[in-house]
């Protein structure tokens, strides 16, 4: 009897910590998806310090940053590191002209409107929601990118409206 | 608790937390792919549209247009503010217009005929194989020297595209282009060129009128130019600093025009004619008309007396002659003539009858008048003078006498009476190749289809008619790249001319139709002095052009004498009132089958935007209606959207009844749009068409299908119909919302609503 007990308390346990684990892989953890190429953010942004918005052209103009297209790629790396395998697999894409179909790293919902461009003017620095990319080799995501963490934010910023449904949601 | 126990908890928790935490990761969604630009296309942001300008080409008005355009996608269609004939305006055909881009129904690519003729089983083959069978075929027939057996069946083109298949006919040796559409004024053309000695559609000044007298002339919703109309009709009713002007409808049903009108004159269908003509004999009587002819005019005149009239159009006497004495004392004053006066079996002498009403009362030739259009921008870019119409291809080719038919952008199969059998005689065509977007009831009959661009795909030109009394060209540019395997129809046509060779080769232009507008133009710009001016290059003039929309020497207008002579005129004024199908004791009810806002000929029931639109005036969505009179249907014991058969001499039809105070108790009418067989998923087995019952009665001078030529009887089928209509009740139900005072009653006071 008293063994029933301690197995149903287990399996309890068992149960509510199976869905904390899930919560906190949902809320809290992003994911560093594997890349078409093997594409370093380190040694671009951060050892060669090439702006962010020379390859993600459209942050300050338009609601999203942009990828870069291959044109851009192959501006620079027709002459540069032409041996490196990975430079090799962009370079088949371009001569095959097929775009590289690149795993979003951030994402969100559809009933939620992020312009990039209000952010950049604002004067927000890329890695306030991204992270140290410059440091990455692998581009994780940091941030939870939910609603609260949004609006702790716009609190902190003081954004006019910050806090109005239709701001964001519209 | 034991320390055993206290492990296992702490170890279910342990590994819960971490399955949970692997569980949450591995069910996360798969990141969705980000596609980049190979290379990025000039101006494009994404998520910032632009918006490019072009005409638009939802029926043959030609309104400028501005598309907007995000991230390649057409999202939004408005009127081009610059544009003298859309002034920013558009209707709601030319709103919907990217429905018709984007429909699920349109003909991807080259389809080649399998099965039997007109029964819709095509295989789709390539764009090579397919120019290469119809150059064989065009060629076969010009080896057996039967060039002049190629047919060409289009609506009427304008600008440059018209004049290609022109050369193209030509240079292959045939004179066989026939230009069909339900409503492409033939009638008035014909009219206005007999009259008046006019080509070109006049400009009618409604903007500057201070009295406007419409013969059923729809002007708000589908006829002639509806936007530039409509506009000018919004500046005579409630432009700033000047007199309201009046406006009073003649019409047998109220349709949205004559909704918004101050007067209602419901003459008897096929009346109409004679009343314009006893106006025109009460203001030449009564000494108005000047000119030196007037003895001329009044012997004329003389069988259409006011007793007569009164009598013929069922309306009061003192009404007529109230309406002559405004009419001729208010200057300027107008009158037009629409479709319910040109639809009858003696169409032509209606609007024939405008013109000298519009004569007598000293409205030709000026500001608020009906105004001269000037010549066209380049010689036979303009929709051309009245030329064999469907009915001459339609006996053609019951004839066997057509070898091939080349058919681009209209419907005959469903616009022709249901007597003429259109689509019977087409099949006795040996080969038909089509150029349509959709399959219809037309395009279904053909061995070979090759599908054209849309306009928002394609290069492409405009020359408007009618032009607001000053030339307009409009430019039509590819705003988005083509949706589907369709290339453009000028690129096609000169392609099959170049591969047949000969004279016809000869006449093809060199390049790509593109280049070819683009050198026309370029021709164009040296030799108009007014284009030259505006800019110092072509290069530059022509990257503006293209900017701002088109061309138009705004304000350019030139006075131009017009007249009607009694000689001229002579042969149209006859006492000979309209033919009716019919006799009126076993078919009591006139049929008039009218043009619906949404639809137009019926090309809008594809689009689901239209078909959801309520009418203006009926607010019934997704089908058709007959409207009846209250007074009527309670003899024939109908009520509110029971189905009833309409029945002519020549077929019958069902449609659900919808009650309408606004017609004549002797007259039904139908719109018409409705009840197509085939033309894609939103207009198949929907509604009623009620061109299939008409007879097979034209306007012999023209060659056009009288619409209201019938006559028709209602029957009871005792079952609900399936009408669908947006408001509830057309009755305040004792509320007293709307106060009326009869007119004897002035200076007594009104019921009150308050007890």
């Amino acid at each position: 009897m008293k063994n029933l007990i301690i197995y149903i308390i287990t399996a309890v346990i068992f149960v509510v910590t199976l869905g904390v684990g899930y919560l906190i892989a949902d809320q809290y953890l992003g994911r560093a998806p594997e890349q078409p190429i093997n594409f370093s953010h380190r040694i671009h942004a951060g050892d060669n310090e090439i702006p962010c918005m020379y390859c993600h052209s459209y942050a300050e103009r338009a609601r999203v940053s942009g990828v870069p297209n291959v044109q851009r790629c192959m501006g620079c790396h027709k002459i540069i590191k032409t041996d490196s395998p990975e430079i090799q697999k962009v370079a088949g894409y371009w001569d095959r002209k097929e775009p590289i179909p690149w795993i979003k790293v951030h994402n969100l919902p559809d009933h939620v409107v992020f312009p990039h461009k209000r952010h950049v003017k604002a004067g927000r620095k890329c890695q306030e929601c991204h992270g140290p990319v410059e440091t990455m080799d692998v581009v994780k995501r940091i941030a939870p990118l939910k609603m609260g963490w949004c609006l702790k934010c716009h609190g902190k910023y003081d954004v006019k409206n910050g806090r109005e449904c239709w701001t964001c949601h519209t | 608790m034991k320390r055993r126990d206290f492990l296992k908890f702490i170890g279910a928790g342990g590994v819960g937390t971490g399955l949970g935490i692997l569980f949450g990761q591995a069910i996360k969604p798969p990141g969705s792919k980000l596609i980049p630009y190979l290379i990025p296309p000039e101006d494009v942001i994404p998520g910032i549209a632009n918006w490019y300008a072009s005409a638009c080409t939802q029926c043959a008005a030609g309104c400028g247009i501005l598309v907007k355009i995000m991230d390649g996608r057409a999202k939004k269609v408005e009127g081009n503010p610059l544009h003298p004939i859309s002034g920013g305006k558009l209707c709601v055909r030319g709103q919907a217009g990217l429905q018709s881009l984007y429909n699920p129904d349109r003909i991807p690519g080259p389809l080649r005929r399998k099965g039997a003729r007109g029964t819709n089983s095509f295989e789709p083959i390539s764009w090579e194989e397919a120019l290469s069978e119809v150059t064989a075929k065009l060629k076969e027939l010009s080896d057996k020297g039967e060039n002049d057996k190629l047919y060409l069946l289009t609506s009427a083109l304008s600008g440059h595209l018209g004049r290609l298949t022109d050369d193209f006919m030509a240079g292959y040796g045939s004179t066989n282009t026939i230009n069909h559409d339900l409503f492409d004024y033939r009638n008035l053309r014909y009219a206005n060129s007999a009259a008046m000695r006019l080509d070109a559609i006049p400009h009618y000044d409604i903007e500057n009128t201070q009295y406007l007298l419409s013969f059923g002339a729809d002007f708000a919703s589908t006829w002639l130019s509806p936007v530039n109309l409509s506009r000018g009709y919004g500046e005579m009713r409630q432009g700033e600093y000047r007199e309201r002007g009046k406006f009073v409808q003649v019409e047998p049903r109220i349709s949205l025009t004559a909704a918004n009108a101050d007067e209602w004159v419901p003459a008897k269908p096929g009346s109409e004619a004679i009343l314009a003509l006893a106006i025109a004999k009460l203001i030449v009587d009564s000494g108005h008309y000047t000119g030196a002819d007037a003895s001329a005019w009044k012997a004329l005149l003389a069988p259409f007396g006011l007793t007569y009239a009164a009598e013929a159009t069922d309306l009061d006497k003192k009404k007529i002659r109230h309406i002559a004495t405004e009419f001729m004392n208010t200057r300027p004053s107008l009158a037009i003539g629409g479709e319910s006066i040109s639809a009858y079996s003696n169409g032509v002498s209606g609007l024939v009858a405008v013109n000298i009403l519009n004569h007598v009362a000293g409205n030709l030739g000026i500001k608020g008048g009906v105004r001269a259009n000037d010549r066209d921008l380049f010689a036979g870019t303009r929709a051309k003078k009245v030329g064999p119409g469907i009915d001459a291809l339609i006996r053609a080719a019951e004839a066997k006498e057509v070898g091939m038919l080349l058919h681009y952008n209209n419907n005959p199969a469903f616009t022709t009476p249901g007597t003429v059998k259109a689509a019977e005689a087409l099949k006795n065509v040996p080969y038909i190749v089509s150029f349509s977007s959709f399959m219809d009831e037309t395009t279904v009959l053909s061995d070979i289809i090759l599908p054209a661009n849309m306009s928002y795909e394609d290069w492409g030109d405009h020359f408007a008619d009618p032009a607001p009394g000053y030339q307009v060209a409009t430019l039509m540019q590819p705003v988005i790249s083509p949706v589907y395997k369709t290339r453009s129809l000028g690129d096609t046509i000169m392609e099959l001319g170049r591969g047949v060779g000969g004279a016809v080769a000869e006449k093809m232009p060199g390049g790509t139709f593109a280049d070819h507008i683009k050198e026309s133009w370029s021709k164009l710009y040296s030799q108009n002095k007014g284009m030259s001016a505006s800019a110092l290059t072509f290069e530059r003039f022509w990257r503006d052009t293209l900017a701002t929309g088109g061309w138009w020497p705004e304000g350019a207008y030139k006075e131009q004498k017009l007249s009607v002579t009694p000689k001229r005129v002579a042969r149209h004024v006859s006492k000979e009132p309209a033919k009716f199908d019919g006799a009126a004791t076993q078919y009591p009810l006139h049929l008039i089958s009218y043009a619906q806002a949404g639809h137009l000929d019926g090309r809008g029931a594809n689009i689901p935007w239209l078909q959801e639109l309520p009418d203006p005036v009926t607010s019934v969505v997704w089908g058709s209606w007959v409207e009846i009179n209250p007074k009527t249907a309670a003899r024939l014991g109908v009520k509110m959207g029971d189905m009833v058969e309409i029945e002519s001499p020549h077929g019958k039809i069902q449609s659900p009844v919808f009650l309408y105070q606004g017609i004549r108790p002797d007259t039904v009418a139908m719109p018409i749009g409705q009840g197509h067989t085939l033309y894609g998923r939103y207009a198949e087995k929907r509604g009623a068409n009620p061109i299939e019952i008409l007879p097979s009665t034209v306007d012999k001078r023209t060659g056009v299908y009288a619409l209201n030529s019938t006559r028709v009887r209602i029957l009871k089928t005792g079952r609900p119909g399936d009408l669908v209509k947006m408001d509830v009740s057309t009755d305040e139900l004792g509320r007293n919302i709307v106060q009326t005072i009869a007119p004897g009653a002035t200076g007594k006071v009104p019921p009150s609503s308050h007890h």
